[in-house]
């Protein structure tokens, strides 16, 4: 009695799930539409949510320039997706409402960016910040830009307003890019003002907000009166050095409307460019083999540096802003870097000797912190 | 200043954000009730305030508005286990995974709204003591709350007759309603009023410590209370002290790496819960466990 | 009260001797006082339960401005009738599935394991050291196999502390397992992030993505590899040992009466700790399948909650082996089908979390007859 009743439930489970999909049949809207009409669906996919004033803010916003811009392009999006299996799916999803081309622009979704690029070759899939070491699909791209350019003219701004000399820089992952930014700011600080030092912390999580203040606590109160950050959303250290009366250098979005007087300046992505010329290099039948199936880097010298200097706060002086753009106005040259040699690791050791400019392969594979970076990277 | 004062410090700051819902949670359990849905509770008194003072511009009506939402997620797990018999793991994590779906669905439209912040307030006299003043009396509002909640708890449990009720009910459940008592009604409040601490809780960290709201914000706070409790063996000071050595434990990291040290977190973070259950095994195996009678009895008759 | 606990669904088994009160029981789909109903009427009391899931789901939905009938029916249409995510949800279930037949064999037993994340996590831990120790060095099918026992070792040692404790020690074993997730968490954390950080992956905490040989291979051209098939086979096994075998009968025997059991002659605390032994392996198996098959490297997010999700699919399952599968595999698809929801409608993903809470505790909210015959009887 009782083991039938058992099944008897299971029937009833049965029962239910056939009702609800026949439900579905009955009244299903067709909304998996392919690319027809010579529209073409463009997917983008973010880890955080896209209004966190920072990272995915950025790629939100230049998604809407693109459907704005681009008549025959369908955007959909989708942002807090984490950086597990679940973007595969997600990926998949995009391409079952029709996407032609997708964005994946998280750094921790690289492996299944590419990983899904090689098992769906009709699809186009772009990741943000990876870097290639090999062959590339012909469906397959990495993109970014030499953020630490922008980033060292936010330490400028930063050396010339610190009185403590301190400057603190919150950051997530040690990967290469965030060296690279925590070196470029350094330099750029020393600019300003020579004995600056900058201490940093790491969070662990590209977003984790009570990990963030902690941090920018511990900074405060080890004396910095200058924060700024390597993290997708930004706005709990901005809150944060504004409680405190600090200053803060933002990145990857333009936040100044959080604390008008305590933002210096950051740098800011204009991704909407990038994004409209790989689509265009896809829907014109001109990828495979491009620039863009590559590992494209924008930089301040080709003049298409997605990552641009941010609006400057009440703060910064006009004397201190005029220095800035002419040092930007100087990268702009060939042959300039704010990583231009003599520069010396902390124990004084030379990474780049006199006189000579390193590539963007160099930076990017950057393990060392500059000299005047207080603090040490976790090593592997 | 140094970096055991800063640690102390961000642990103060930090660890109200687990002395709450911990306080709470051993409310709950001393009526015979576990509530592992202390994490979604926290999560809906975080957004629910935020929200709240938003809406109103006021810090302390969200704190309030918190509350009441924690209560209330509190009262779905009263209900659904002293109405329902229903096993108290189980519907916990039920009411976890209610509150994060319905707290990430309708918390987007807030993230990043200002609010108010709640002031820091150096007490006058106390905050003066050296060392100790600034570790303990200089921080915002709700961090003094906790502090009054904890001798609070500890009169209502042990110097009112209702505290003596609310403690025979977690351990001899039938012999308060054979006195005339209604143990059911006891547990249901008990648990809303923990549920409603955690609810304060979730506003500590979104009202209080971040100033923002954002999806899975309490990040395990709530399961650390839970664990808190069972390292204080339900008394209320020692809730207060292991939530502070959870508290420094997690601020730890970040004040050691501001000081030029690169640390590997992850070991320093699994600390106190590998204390905790030293502190679990040492109890039990002196027979001398505090665990509410009922509260084992729920523990072990899962099935 | 009594302290006779009875395990669910076997009360005709135990000797024949039915305890003296029975617990409620949560996830009952349908209200049983055995035979005293008909079967069109419950069926009734469970299509009312879970359309009453859907209204209370919808309405969440309409709240945020989606149709919410336009929202069901392309979770449907985009779960249960396209192939792919159907293979996808089947692959979602692996780990699911083992991590909550973790729950269930202990369960058994009369013991809580509330550590199936912390089983996963460590069975994938192992599995991947021993995977990146081995490389290419070995053929797949070895590989497999050495990892499989790795992650079984882990997991069955996790699972095994905890059980220990509570027989040797007399600590809580809900609260322990508890607690060892966090530390097993941290663990793999801690592993990822320095000593077995990927020198190649340019800072990511993330170890080293494991050999393509050691990788479960997909299987007919499809996205199944042969993890799905491996848990299905581990599924039937446990059904099986439940069902058949002298063990699975004796667990039941002490669950439903430890101290009949052990008047009986029965090792009790050897049982009891053999079940969290057993549990935990199969949730560390789950890790590894889950490594191997999906994930291919540890990362920080690699588990998902899926080991508090599989508690509730035991129990939605009521710790019977073969609905404990459904469930999983129930929830898996659920989850699936919020993929979607987000290009379409704008929703979160987590908003099955709603979904998958409803459907735990529908039958407690609708079925009229439990409010009347709710407490001890």
């Amino acid at each position: 009695m009782r083991f039938k009743s058992g099944y008897r439930r299971l029937l009833a489970i049965a029962t239910v799930v056939a009702g609800l999909g026949l439900a579905g049949c009955s009244s299903s809207p067709a909304s998996s539409s392919s690319s027809s009409g010579g529209t073409t669906t463009v997917g983008f996919i973010m880890v955080g949510n896209r209004d966190d004033y920072g990272y995915n803010q950025a790629v939100y916003s230049a998604s809407q320039t693109v459907q704005k811009d681009l008549s025959k392009v369908k955007v959909i999006t989708a942002d807090n997706i984490p950086e597990n299996d679940t973007v595969t799916r997600t990926m998949q999803s995009m391409v079952d409402s029709g996407a032609k081309i997708i964005f994946a622009t998280s750094y921790g979704y690289y492996p299944y960016a590419l990983k899904f690029a090689q098992a769906n070759p009709s699809v186009y899939v772009f990741h943000q910040g990876g870097y290639l070491n090999g062959k590339f699909p012909p469906n397959f791209g990495t993109y970014w830009g030499e953020a630490f350019e922008p980033v060292s003219l936010g330490g400028m701004a930063a050396g010339a307003v610190t009185k403590t000399h301190k400057l603190g820089f919150v950051y997530a992952f040690p990967i290469s890019q965030t060296i690279g930014n925590i070196d470029a700011f350094e330099l750029g600080a020393q600019m300003t003002d020579p004995s600056a030092q900058t201490y940093i912390v790491n969070t662990s999580n590209w977003c984790d907000p009570l990990k963030q203040k902690e941090a920018a606590q511990a900074l405060l109160s080890q004396g910095v009166d200058v924060l700024t950050q390597h993290q997708d959303c930004q706005a709990t250290v901005i809150e944060a050095a504004k409680a405190a009366n600090a200053y803060v250098v933002g990145y990857h979005y333009d936040a100044k409307s959080l604390d008008p007087s305590g933002w210096l300046t950051g740098s800011a992505w204009n991704w909407a460019p990038v994004y409209e010329n790989i689509i265009n290099a896809v829907t014109g039948g001109h990828f495979a083999g491009s620039q863009y199936n590559a590992n494209w880097v924008g930089t301040f010298a080709n003049n298409d540096n997605p990552l641009t200097l941010a609006s400057f706060g009440t703060s910064v002086d006009s004397a201190t802003q005029q220095k800035i753009l002419s040092e930007e106005d100087l990268l702009k040259q060939p042959d300039e870097s704010v990583f231009k040699g003599p520069i010396y690791a902390q124990d004084g050791s030379v990474i780049f000797p006199a006189g000579t400019t390193p590539t963007y392969a160099q930076i990017n594979n950057l393990t060392q912190l500059v000299k005047g970076v207080v603090g040490s990277l976790p090593k592997s | 200043m140094n970096g055991i004062e800063q640690a102390l410090i961000g642990g103060v700051d930090g660890g109200t954000a687990i002395l709450l819902p911990g306080l709470g949670e051993l409310v709950s359990q001393r009526s015979g009730v576990v509530n592992l849905g202390t994490e979604g509770c926290m999560l809906a008194g975080a957004l629910a305030s935020y929200a709240a003072a938003v809406d109103f511009h006021s810090a302390w009506v969200g704190v309030v508005i918190g509350m009441l939402a924690g209560s209330l997620c509190g009262g779905l797990h009263a209900w659904l286990v002293v109405k329902r018999k229903a096993d108290q793991l189980a519907s916990g994590l039920v009411i976890w995974f209610l509150a994060l779906g319905v707290t990430s669905v309708f918390g987007s439209s807030f993230i990043n709204k200002s609010v108010p912040p709640i002031a820091i307030w150096k007490i006058p006299l106390l905050g003066s003591i050296p060392w100790v003043g600034r570790i303990l009396f200089d921080h915002d509002g709700l961090v003094y709350l906790s502090f009054v909640l904890v001798a609070a708890v500890w009169f209502l449990l042990y110097r009112t007759r209702m505290g003596l009720t609310l403690r025979a009910t977690g351990e001899r459940p039938e012999v308060v309603a054979a006195t005339g008592g209604h143990p059911d009604r006891v547990k249901f409040l008990a648990v809303m009023l923990g549920a409603g601490l955690a609810g304060i809780g979730g506003a500590q960290l979104s009202v209080g410590y971040v100033d923002n709201w954002f999806n899975d914000m309490t990040n395990g706070y709530g399961f650390v209370a839970v664990a808190v409790v069972l390292f204080a063996a339900w008394r209320p000071v020692t809730v207060f002290l292991g939530s502070m050595m959870f508290g420094v434990a997690l601020a730890a990291a970040s004040v050691i790496q501001a000081h030029g040290i690169a640390v590997n977190q992850y070991l320093l973070d699994s600390l106190p819960y590998v204390i905790t259950l030293i502190a679990l095994v040492a109890f039990s195996r002196r027979g001398s466990s505090q665990a509410p009678e009922g509260l084992s009895k729920a523990l072990t008759s899962s099935g | 009260m009594s302290d006779t606990i009875a395990p669910p669904m076997q009360e005709q088994e135990t000797d024949g001797q039915k305890p003296s009160w029975k617990r409620p029981q949560l996830f009952d789909l349908v209200s049983k006082k055995a035979g005293s109903d008909s079967f069109l009427k419950r069926l009734a009391w469970a299509l009312g339960a879970y359309v009453g899931v859907l209204v209370i789901f919808g309405i969440v939905v309409e709240i945020k401005g989606a149709n919410a009938f336009s929202v069901l029916s392309t979770m449907i249409h985009e779960t249960l009738l396209r192939s792919d995510s159907l293979q996808q949800a089947a692959l979602r279930a692996v780990p699911v599935t083992l991590a909550a037949l973790a729950v269930a064999i202990p369960a058994r037993a009369g013991m809580v394991n509330v550590g199936g994340e912390g089983q996963l996590i460590v069975g994938a831990v192992a599995a991947s050291g021993i995977g990146v120790a081995l490389g290419g060095s070995a053929p797949g099918p070895i590989g497999w196999a050495v990892m499989l026992l790795a992650g079984a070792a882990a997991g069955g040692l996790w699972g095994g502390i905890c059980g220990w404790l509570r027989t040797g020690m007399g600590a809580n074993e809900a609260v322990t397992t508890l607690l060892m997730n966090f530390i097993a968490n941290d663990l793999m954390l801690y592993l990822i992030y320095q000593p077995w950080k990927d020198p190649h992956s340019s800072g990511q905490p993330e170890s080293r993505p494991l050999h393509s040989a050691l990788q479960l291979p997909a299987l007919f051209g499809s996205q199944i590899n042969l993890g799905v098939i491996l848990a299905a086979t581990v599924a039937l096994v446990v059904w099986v040992a439940m069902k058949y075998s002298g063990w699975g009968f004796a667990l039941r025997v002490v669950g439903g009466n430890p101290e009949a059991a052990r008047r009986a002659g029965l090792g009790v605390n050897r049982l009891m700790l053999s079940s969290m032994v057993a549990g935990g392996a199969l949730a560390g198996i789950g890790g590894m399948l889950n490594l191997a098959g999906v994930e291919l490297q540890l990362r920080p997010d690699i588990t998902a909650t899926f080991g508090y999700i599989a508690f509730l699919a035991s129990w939605l399952g009521r710790h019977d082996p073969l609905k404990v599968v459904g469930a999983s595999v129930l929830f898996s698809a659920i989850a699936v089908s919020g993929d979607g929801l987000q290009l379409n409608y704008g929703l979160d993903g987590t908003v099955t979390d709603i979904l998958l809470g409803l459907i735990v505790v529908a039958p407690l909210f609708l079925s009229k007859r439990r409010l009347v015959s709710g407490g001890t009887r």
